[in-house]
């Protein structure tokens, strides 16, 4: 499904990402671990399609080659990104920005559009998941909103959009604890056979709610470790220290083991 | 209150004394802080004098570009009243009407009462500048808008100046005269549009006069051709407890300006103030803002942004005096600004006087690009580039025509700012 190979990408001149492998299979969630700087965001934001890297190596998904996708290109083609910091846009109204996005992604895949109504419908839906109060839709989108409203209006669009490939980098930072609760639980609501994760987190925590099927961890722009849930325990005991140490000494491009593809 | 017209309008000086005196004054030039940006080579091909009926032909399809608002509406074509344009058949109770006729002093019937007393002093010894001065010589009796003591008038008054400038005398005066009095409220709309390609300009002043405890709505959109001058001055008096809320748009014109003067001198007087202005092409686009605190206790707020594209000129010169004595002051003032060209302009002049001692005052001003974060983020939403960048300018823009509580308008004005929703 998500197909990474020798991933790459630089930025002013400082490469961040220096040959990241990986493979992610239908219905899968994939958590990857690692310390701060060591890639992670950068990863999620090279599947994104954010300019300003410099990008070498191969991203398809489905096939589809998404490296030479506009981001725009890219939500079409099903890969939606949760913001670690997700962006105020005063002005814009909630409901209205939700409702282009969903049509913006329809129209490119050649689809209707949603009417306002059957929009408020899906809407409602998705507010239900984590839930928000209706004047949610009527703010402007983020502005003013806490870090955990901000949080939760990332898997709001999430269900609205009903991504391929979702990509939720740090998801839980600046949660408290009935926040990331709300926010997981959104998550695994939307987990299903045809849709895919990569959740990106700097801890454990937010793993005791949303169970990956596969822990990778990401040190100096390389994944040096992959393994199932109980690597993520290990990692909360034991810190990044040992794959620091361990990474240095290995071979670079070690073949990971991930998602069969 | 209700008087002889004539006697109202006796001027202070004679037409011939008045334009000797523009003649020494002359028109105003980039020294003058109020006219820094102004494009003065334009405006000096402005001709000036009376009015005249324009040419019914020349306004075929001005129609559609008029908003349709509920309550009266007055159209005034190059400072002559069009009564087969206007609506002035339901008046509600307490609301009295002052018209101007087809000649310089006409009144016509309708029912419309007469009211000399709203209207402002013509023909001022002291018109603060040469295109004061031609307002004064030239409006004529101008349109007045009366609201008696208590009375609460709901639906807005429109009044609709249209400039249709032809010929070598291509530019015209007009003005407005409105008082509420003690207690009463109302909405008025001035709605500034034009017609034609020739170049022209039209020099237009609204007086307001709030008596105590009065609230008042006042909208001006300025959408003349881009051919055109359009030179706008609203004089505000606030008494005691009034209260003015201000929408100002100005979107028309190669030089639009609005320039918008409050005098708060009645104790809790508060005054609401906000516009947008979006300037494309070659425009400049001008506001003039001062508030006066010349009373204890009063509040006042200036919230203007700007959106400037092309090779376009945005200017806001904001003022705030607080006089001696003004305790208990409470003023802010903001200016933003989104540069969508590397040509175009932005030129922002908080002036603050303070001279009580009792004052809370702030002020801010900021000019700034697109956020490409902003930009980023719509597109990983499927937004593709341009519509995101249309979503973020109306975002910024809508921030003011939000503001605007009657809908027909709103819906007028972000048609015209080129929104496919509301």
């Amino acid at each position: 499904m998500l197909h990474v190979e020798h991933l790459t990408a630089s930025i002013g001149g400082t490469q961040i990402l220096k040959g990241l492998d990986l493979d992610v299979g239908n219905g899968e969630v994939h958590a990857i671990m690692g310390p701060n700087g060591s890639g992670k965001s950068t990863f999620a934001h090279t599947l994104a399609g954010r300019d300003g890297y410099e990008v070498g190596g191969t991203v398809t998904l489905d096939g589809a080659d998404l490296l030479v996708m506009t981001p725009e290109a890219r939500a079409a083609a099903g890969v939606f990104i949760g913001f670690q910091y997700p962006v105020e846009i005063p002005g814009v109204n909630n409901m209205y920005f939700l409702r282009t996005a969903l049509n913006s992604v329809r129209r490119a895949r050649g689809e209707t559009e949603i009417s306002a109504r059957e929009f408020l419908a899906i809407a409602n839906e998705a507010m239900e998941l984590v839930q928000m109060k209706k004047d949610f839709l009527n703010r402007a989108v983020n502005a003013g909103f806490s870090g955990g409203e901000k949080k939760r209006n990332e898997i709001l669009q999430m269900a609205v959009m009903q991504p391929r490939l979702a990509v939720l980098d740090e998801t839980d930072s600046g949660l408290d604890i009935d926040a990331l609760r709300v926010v997981a639980s959104g998550v695994n609501a939307l987990r299903g056979p045809d849709r895919s994760m990569i959740v990106i987190t700097h801890y454990q925590r937010l793993l005791e709610y949303i169970k990956p099927d596969f822990v990778h961890v990401l040190v100096d722009g390389r994944i040096v470790e992959s393994g199932d849930y109980t690597l993520a325990l290990h990692l909360e005991e034991a810190g990044y220290a040992d794959f620091v140490n361990q990474e240095l000494n290995e071979v670079p491009g070690r073949p990971m083991s991930g998602a069969p593809t | 209150m209700t008087g002889a017209p004539s006697a109202a309008l006796a001027p202070e000086l004679s037409l011939e004394a008045q334009l000797e005196r523009i003649a020494t004054i002359g028109y105003p030039t980039k020294r003058d802080e109020a006219w820094r940006y102004a494009p003065h080579t334009i405006l000096h091909q402005l001709a000036f004098g009376p009015s005249g009926v324009v040419d019914a032909a020349v306004l075929s399809g001005i129609d559609d570009q008029i908003p349709t608002l509920a309550g009266p509406r007055i159209v005034v074509v190059n400072g002559v009243f069009d009564e087969a344009r206007s609506d002035i058949t339901v008046l509600a109770d307490g609301l009295e009407l002052l018209l101007p006729g087809h000649g310089a002093h006409g009144v016509v019937e309708h029912g419309v009462v007469e009211h000399g007393a709203v209207l402002p002093d013509p023909g001022r010894a002291d018109a603060p500048d040469a295109f004061a001065a031609l307002n004064d010589a030239y409006s004529g009796v101008g349109v007045g808008v009366h609201v008696a003591a208590g009375h609460h008038i709901v639906a807005p008054i429109h009044i609709v100046t249209i400039s249709a400038p032809a010929g070598t005398q291509n530019a015209t005066c007009s003005r407005v005269a409105i008082q509420l009095d003690a207690g009463s409220s109302a909405t008025v709309v001035e709605t500034r549009l034009g017609v034609g390609s020739e170049f022209g300009g039209a020099n237009t002043r609204t007086t307001i006069s709030l008596g105590d405890n009065a609230s008042f709505d006042h909208i001006i959109v300025q959408d003349v051709p881009s051919t055109q001058v359009h030179l706008s001055h609203t004089e505000a008096t606030q008494s005691t407890g009034s209260e003015l809320t201000a929408r100002l748009f100005n979107l028309g014109a190669v030089y639009g300006r609005l320039a918008y003067d409050v005098h708060l001198t009645g104790d809790g007087a508060r005054v609401d103030l906000s516009g947008l202005y979006f300037g494309r092409g070659d425009q400049t686009l001008d506001q003039q803002i001062n508030v006066i605190h010349a009373a204890e206790n009063c509040t006042s707020r200036q919230a203007f942004r700007g959106v400037l594209d092309d090779e376009s000129t945005g200017i806001f010169n904001g003022g705030i005096e607080v006089r001696p004595g003004a305790n208990g002051t409470e003023a802010e003032q903001s200016n933003d600004n989104l540069l969508l060209s590397n040509r175009a302009e932005a030129n922002t002049q908080p002036r603050l006087e303070i001279l009580a001692d009792d004052v809370a005052c702030k002020h801010g001003a900021t000019v700034g690009q697109l956020n490409d974060e902003a930009m980023y983020y719509l597109r990983t939403r499927g937004i593709a580039a341009e519509a995101a960048r249309r979503l973020l300018i109306n975002g910024f823009a809508d921030q003011v025509v939000h503001d605007v509580g009657i809908e027909a308008l709103r819906t007028w004005i972000t048609q015209r700012l080129g929104h496919d929703d509301d």
